[in-house]
């Protein structure tokens, strides 16, 4: 089986994302970028079926800025047999769903799995996007996958439990969760990423139409500051435990 | 402007958020309601029926839930339509032949304001809109989801026995989660009592999901769920700053740790430095207490 997985490369989710002084970005310099967390997930998934199936192919793709090349490399040396860069710089995300659709005619993978959502735009449109334009059954947020005769057994996490698809192959699924957490790049790994061949093209030489909707940012800011709380002390447990519950009535009014 | 709501359900009821968005597809002009009737949610048929619909009716706008399964239909139905797409939204206003949406990027991290051209697929946060005391259920036109482009076999469901009684996580107007702090998913009564008392939801630290003491569902943070609860109750919990970002828009949120430093006392509008053994059922009886009164 050859599993494909559309990455992005994000800010790490520890970095303190800070709006830039023009109020319509964020601060992108000196910070550290890393693998989409969900798509880490995507890939541990994938890699736990080649931990399972030896013969499964696994591969990795990018629509992104030559940085996203970093992304790609952390994906082959956490296990990934093959890795491709298509290079675009602020692409809108039905474009970059046409230029995937266009990668995967080209790689005939039997299974692609997204991200359920970048952990940038938290969008959760490209997943989607590319199963429709390909023409290809989803599920989205999947936990699990097992391979079943032609067509895979998917995992969806709903409220109160999971769904079990079954979908034939060719298929996509946006991933909520491995089963274990994404595995960190073996020393071994690492040496043999190095040594890999990341083929690049630009976004234009894919012949897909650029035109897309797209949205324009008006402005950027954090988040109301949160603060100004305050500490009970005095007094036991019951006595603060009583003077919290009348706060939240009375103060707060969330009771 | 023309809006066309998608609504859902849980169980009979409709859900809240659904009732949120027809108060602001009426705020914003005609409003439409509609809902797909199916045995259960699938991409294929649900997208084939409201695509069918929206080009027959041609709204300016459709609003969903941003949901499971709202967010998923609804980025799929904008990739089917050429429209421009929104998802997880906390509020939107026409300006012009446009609309001014606001929507928490970087995992909640930023708020940014963007504009975003007509027609177009928006899918809104639970709770963002605020919805009137008593405000009218709104009519709802069932449509058929179109079996015919289903590609998918249902199988099973595989359910988890513990949450299915309690208020959804993502919907719920008071959280109650558990961290580290708890020491093992056998103390896990004392969150469940609290959110029992507070009628409120159960969630839970990633630490917590990963470890497996309480099921992936639970999990409130950047890889788990956003919610914005009326008040939310951090127990054990240190305030990691992916927990942070699945929670700090609550309206208020208390914590209780033991540790005077942590990190969730920082954002915090009542703290509480305490063992949460000592001092959780006390609080849970203060609670019935204050409610009964």
């Amino acid at each position: 089986m050859k599993i494909l997985i559309p990455l992005k490369q994000v800010p790490d989710s520890t970095v303190r994302v800070k709006v830039a002084p023009d109020g319509t970005s964020v601060v992108t310099e000196g910070i550290t970028w890393s693998i989409s967390p969900y798509d880490e997930y995507a890939i541990e998934m994938a890699l736990e079926r080649k931990d399972a199936d030896p013969s499964t192919v696994v591969a990795v793709v990018t629509v992104g800025p030559e940085r996203s090349r970093d992304a790609l490399r952390q994906a082959l040396a956490m296990g990934c047999d093959e890795a491709s860069l298509v290079r675009a710089e602020g692409a809108a995300p039905l474009a970059v769903a046409r230029a995937l659709a266009k990668v995967v005619a080209e790689a005939k993978p039997d299974l692609v799995l997204c991200g359920k959502q970048a952990s940038d735009d938290d969008q959760g449109f490209v997943g989607p996007a590319l199963a429709e334009l390909l023409g290809w059954p989803h599920v989205a947020t999947i936990t699990k996958v097992v391979p079943a005769e032609g067509a895979v057994e998917l995992w969806r996490e709903v409220e109160g439990g999971h769904e079990v698809w079954k979908a034939p192959l060719p298929a996509l699924a946006t991933v909520h969760k491995s089963e274990k957490e994404p595995r960190y790049p073996s020393l071994p790994g690492i040496m043999k990423a190095k040594k890999k061949d990341i083929p690049e093209r630009p976004l234009d030489a894919l012949g897909v139409d650029v035109a897309a909707p797209t949205w324009t940012v008006v402005s950027m800011e954090p988040p109301p500051a949160r603060g100004g709380g305050k500490i009970l002390r005095d007094g036991d447990a019951k006595q603060i435990a009583e003077r919290l519950a009348t706060a939240l009535r009375d103060e707060a009014k969330v009771l | 402007m023309k809006t066309l709501v998608v609504a859902e359900r849980k169980g009979t009821e409709l859900r809240r958020v659904t009732l949120e968005l027809a108060a602001k597809a009426r705020e914003l002009g005609d409003a439409t309601v509609v809902e797909i009737a199916g045995e259960r949610y699938s991409p294929l048929p649900f997208v084939s029926a409201l695509a069918q619909r929206v080009e027959s009716e041609k709204p300016d706008l459709v609003l969903l839930g941003a949901t499971l399964n709202g967010r998923d239909l609804g980025a799929r139905l904008a990739a089917r339509l050429g429209r421009a797409y929104a998802a997880d939204v906390t509020d939107l206003r026409a300006a012009g032949n446009a609309l001014e949406i606001s929507k928490p990027m970087y995992a909640g991290k930023v708020r940014a304001k963007l504009r975003l051209g007509l027609p177009a697929v928006v899918s809104v946060r639970p709770g963002a809109i605020s919805l009137k005391e008593g405000a009218a259920a709104p009519e709802v036109t069932k449509i058929e989801a179109d079996g015919s482009a289903e590609k998918l076999t249902f199988v099973k469901l595989a359910a988890t026995a513990t949450t299915a009684k309690r208020v959804s996580l993502s919907e719920a107007r008071v959280v109650v989660s558990g961290g580290r702090g708890l020491k093992g998913p056998e103390n896990w009564h004392l969150v469940e009592q609290l959110a029992d008392a507070l009628g409120g939801a159960v969630g839970a630290s990633r630490a917590v999901t990963d470890a497996g003491w309480r099921p992936n569902e639970e999990q409130v943070g950047q890889t788990g769920k956003t919610v914005t609860p009326d008040l939310y109750v951090a127990l054990g919990i240190s305030g990691a700053i992916q927990h942070l970002a699945g929670m700090t828009s609550s309206k208020v949120i208390v914590a209780v740790n033991k540790d005077p430093d942590a990190d969730i006392f920082k954002i915090a509008d009542y703290g509480v430095v305490a063992d949460v053994f000592e001092f959780v059922p006390a609080f849970t009886e203060a609670v019935k207490k204050v409610r009964a009164s």
